[in-house]
């Protein structure tokens, strides 16, 4: 009898909290709604059982040597299978197919697992949380997931400084020669300002206002060169009911605010406001990045802020092949984006940097760029080195410019042609690239950056908030991640 | 002797049910209870332990009650205006003679089959500020002025989500109180107009106290379907925006918890929501008791 009552009581339970727990399952619906597994691009079907026989030959015929094979291999790196994950972007899986193979080609008696996934957080996450890693990820900081960014606030990762020092593979030159200056000394590669590169640069994009070159050819105007010409361009196309700007999401505004903010501050301050500088936003110049947004607000197309979502950006890119908006921030993946959406007649797209403060002053680009990095729970890091390595050699570069992806690395820009040299010559002609974000902290729960510094200016454009509430909320929220940054 | 055959017959044949249960509903939800009290990132090993701070970080955030607000009025406004439409239509369609009534069945029902992705995609060409429906129609009443930004305003941004939550409800409830409605006997509407009572008189005097058992159980789901529901809406329509002003808890839970390197944090929202629901079905079961009425 009692038996029963217990089981009754259990089973009851349970209904109860199977209702209940329906409330809970919400929030996992975004880890549930992983790409399915046959997506996740396993190269090493392919390529591996061809490579892993070569090895199996060398040992039955030198077997009494064995050990001096070993120090052979030691000189070029290691051999075993070396776990590549690399998040699948415009550029494609194939690009990442064809590297590896170049590696295993190079590199006798390695295998490379590939795992190449548009949503690849939730196909490696799994194997993560039980303790089993890639040996190399390529995941860019500010992706929604936030995966490299919880590495770095975790200290999670492979110091990879003497990779800078390591030669090509195949190459004479160091890594750190051919890559370009300013790409690792950046905040973003040197997460902890302690000197030391943790994430390496890849495929990076310069990021500016892109508008319609055929519509400024047709009414005759120039492409401001400072802001108080901006302002006189946008009343002027207000008169002819065009507004002078618009922005596919607030999130957008990262890029221009860094390369705004470094345009008004110059380099050292703008460091110092990476880093949450104390009082770095009551400085004027500081100040004069807030008017400038500010007053862009008033210039935005007003319909901008309903459908700057994640679902209707889209609709806001087209104000301009629409001729409704005259400039947006974004990166040269736009026009990929916007191939087959229709245009007004004569459109051709346009790419500059950003108006300078003033009249001479500097004209500045954030450069968005991707980054290459070895969690701390690599198992095969020498290996995972080598290859990063690999990734700056001419065969590697050759391979991913093929599919439009350019790395940091010189001589690069001269081998484009087409629309791509526009985009990466904006650097050629004068424009300063800026590479930094906000510096690393420790998780601050309840605050992002972009909540706080980027997500108001649609507050800003609705007039449902002022600038002094943005910059208050700035300042407050900078204090909080003052005290939690890394050291 | 054969009792104790019976019981232990009765607990073989329980036991897998009971045993996935507690490793898939009991463990994972006692677990949310401990991660709430760690600081973690959510994609590495390293955790620690803090205890209360996660909810004490929770209870000074303005953000969290932003989303906290939003959600209580999704809650009730939804469950309002869902309860009476639903309530209404289910009448009308079980009660009066009209023609086309299957049709009309089948229309309010659709949008429950349709996925939420469809209802976004649905509601933001409703939406559209420029070529919307809605903005096209109001400019015969307002003419040429600024076009109403439904889902671009933080102030109007939650109530169109709460009309797409509507729409897409009504059916889904519709259905389930009329087939209450279809088991109340003939005979006292009957005579009840015998004795001269009207249509309406006789909703609230015969029908809505004959279906009230199956209107609390429905007041239940709407507490949690409307939780779960404005998540997914929210995420495909709005990403939590213009500026936050559209986050309900999950939305605010999801950024926290998978964007923000605060999965412990996260957990410690999904905490609250857990105890929050609970509470408040508890609360509408005990305010809503009523002497169960025979027929």
């Amino acid at each position: 009898m009692k038996m029963k009552k217990v089981l009754c009581t259990l089973m009851a339970a349970a209904m109860a909290l199977s209702v209940a727990a329906c409330g809970n399952s919400g929030g996992n619906a975004g880890d549930t709604q992983s790409a399915p597994a046959e997506d996740t691009n396993t190269a090493e079907d392919t390529s591996a059982a061809e490579d892993t026989a070569a090895p199996e030959e060398t040992t039955e015929a030198e077997a009494p040597e064995s050990d001096a094979e070993g120090e052979a291999q030691a000189e070029t790196g290691a051999t075993g299978t070396l776990k590549v994950a690399a998040v699948e972007t415009a550029y494609g899986a194939d690009m990442w197919n064809e590297v590896c193979a170049a590696f295993e080609a190079s590199h006798e008696g390695v295998t490379i697992e590939l795992t190449v996934d548009k949503n690849l957080e939730d196909v490696i996450t799994p194997e993560m949380k039980s303790g089993v890693y890639p040996d190399v990820i390529l995941r860019a900081v500010g992706a929604a997931s936030g995966l490299t960014e919880t590495f770095v606030k975790d200290n999670n990762l492979v110091d990879l400084t003497d990779v800078l020092s390591m030669t090509v593979p195949g190459e004479s030159g160091t890594v750190g020669d051919k890559i370009l200056p300013g790409f690792v000394e950046n905040s973003i590669c040197n997460p902890y300002g302690d000197g030391k590169t943790y994430l390496m640069p890849m495929f990076y994009g310069p990021c500016g206002l892109f508008f319609d070159q055929g519509l400024f050819t047709a009414k005759g105007w120039e492409v401001p060169e400072t802001w108080d010409e901006m302002w006189e361009l946008g009343d002027k196309a207000k008169e002819e009911g065009i507004a002078l700007f618009t922005y596919p999401t607030a999130g957008y505004f990262d890029a221009f605010f860094y390369a705004l903010l470094h345009e008004s501050m110059g380099n050292d301050k703008f460091q110092e406001a990476l880093r949450y500088g104390e009082g770095i936003w009551d400085t004027p110049e500081a100040q004069q990045v807030f008017d400038i947004i500010e007053k862009l607000a008033t210039y935005t197309e007003s319909t901008t802020p309903a459908n700057a979502n994640d679902n209707d950006f889209q609709k806001n890119q087209q104000l301009i092949l629409d001729d409704k908006a005259l400039f947006m921030p974004n990166g040269n993946w736009v026009i990929g984006e916007m191939a087959e959406a229709p245009r007004a007649e004569g459109f051709e797209w346009g790419f500059t940097a950003l108006p300078a403060v003033t009249a001479g002053g500097e004209r500045a680009s954030y450069s968005f760029f991707e980054q290459v990095w070895m969690p701390a729970g690599a198992e095969n890091q020498d290996l995972g080195k080598e290859f990063i390595a690999f990734l700056y050699s001419d065969a590697a570069a050759e391979i991913f410019a093929k599919s439009g992806a350019v790395q940091p690395i010189q001589g690069m820009t001269d081998k484009l042609d087409g629309d791509n040299k526009l985009y990466y010559s904006i650097y050629d002609n004068g424009a300063v690239a800026v590479m930094d974000a906000f510096a690393a902290t420790e998780a601050v729960e309840g605050i992002t950056t972009r909540a706080t510094f980027f997500d108001p200016v649609n507050s800003l454009v609705t007039g449902d908030k002022t600038k002094e509430d943005w910059v208050n909320q700035i300042k407050a929220d900078s204090d909080a991640l003052r005290a939690a940054l890394k050291e | 002797m054969e009792k104790k055959k019976k019981s232990g017959f009765i607990i073989a044949c329980t036991a897998p049910a009971i045993i996935l249960f507690i490793i898939f509903m009991i463990i994972p939800t006692i677990d949310v209870f401990r991660m709430s009290m760690y600081k973690w990132g959510g994609y590495t090993a390293e955790k620690t332990f803090v205890g209360f701070e996660n909810f004490k970080k929770l209870s000074s955030n303005p953000k969290f009650y932003q989303a906290f607000q939003n959600s209580i009025l999704l809650i009730v406004v939804v469950t309002l205006v869902t309860f009476c439409l639903s309530l209404v239509f289910a009448s009308i369609l079980s009660r009066e003679k009209i023609k086309g009534q299957n049709f009309f069945r089948i229309v309010f029902y659709i949008p429950n089959i349709l996925s939420v992705v469809v209802i976004s995609a649905i509601f933001s060409a409703i939406y559209d500020p420029n070529q919307g429906l809605l903005n096209s129609f109001l400019s015969l009443f307002r003419g040429d002025k600024e076009p109403i930004l439904w889902l671009g305003s933080p102030k109007l941004v939650i109530y169109s989500v709460a009309i797409a939550m509507v729409w897409q409800a009504v059916g889904y409830y519709m259905v389930m109180y009329m087939a209450s409605m279809a088991n109340v006997p003939e005979s006292l509407y009957e005579s009840a107009s015998l004795e001269g009572a009207g249509r309406v008189s006789q909703f609230f005097s015969i029908t809505l106290p004959l279906v009230w058992t199956n209107i609390r159980t429905t007041l239940t789901f709407f507490i949690i379907s409307t939780i779960n529901m404005s998540f997914l809406m929210v995420k495909a329509m709005t990403s939590g925006g213009p500026d936050g002003a559209s986050n309900v808890f999950l939305s605010y839970m999801y950024q926290e918890a998978y964007t923000n390197s605060s999965y412990g944090y996260g957990m410690a929202i999904g905490v609250t929501v857990f105890i929050f629901s609970f509470a408040l079905a508890g609360i509408l079961n005990a305010v809503t008791k009523r002497d169960e009425i025979e027929f």
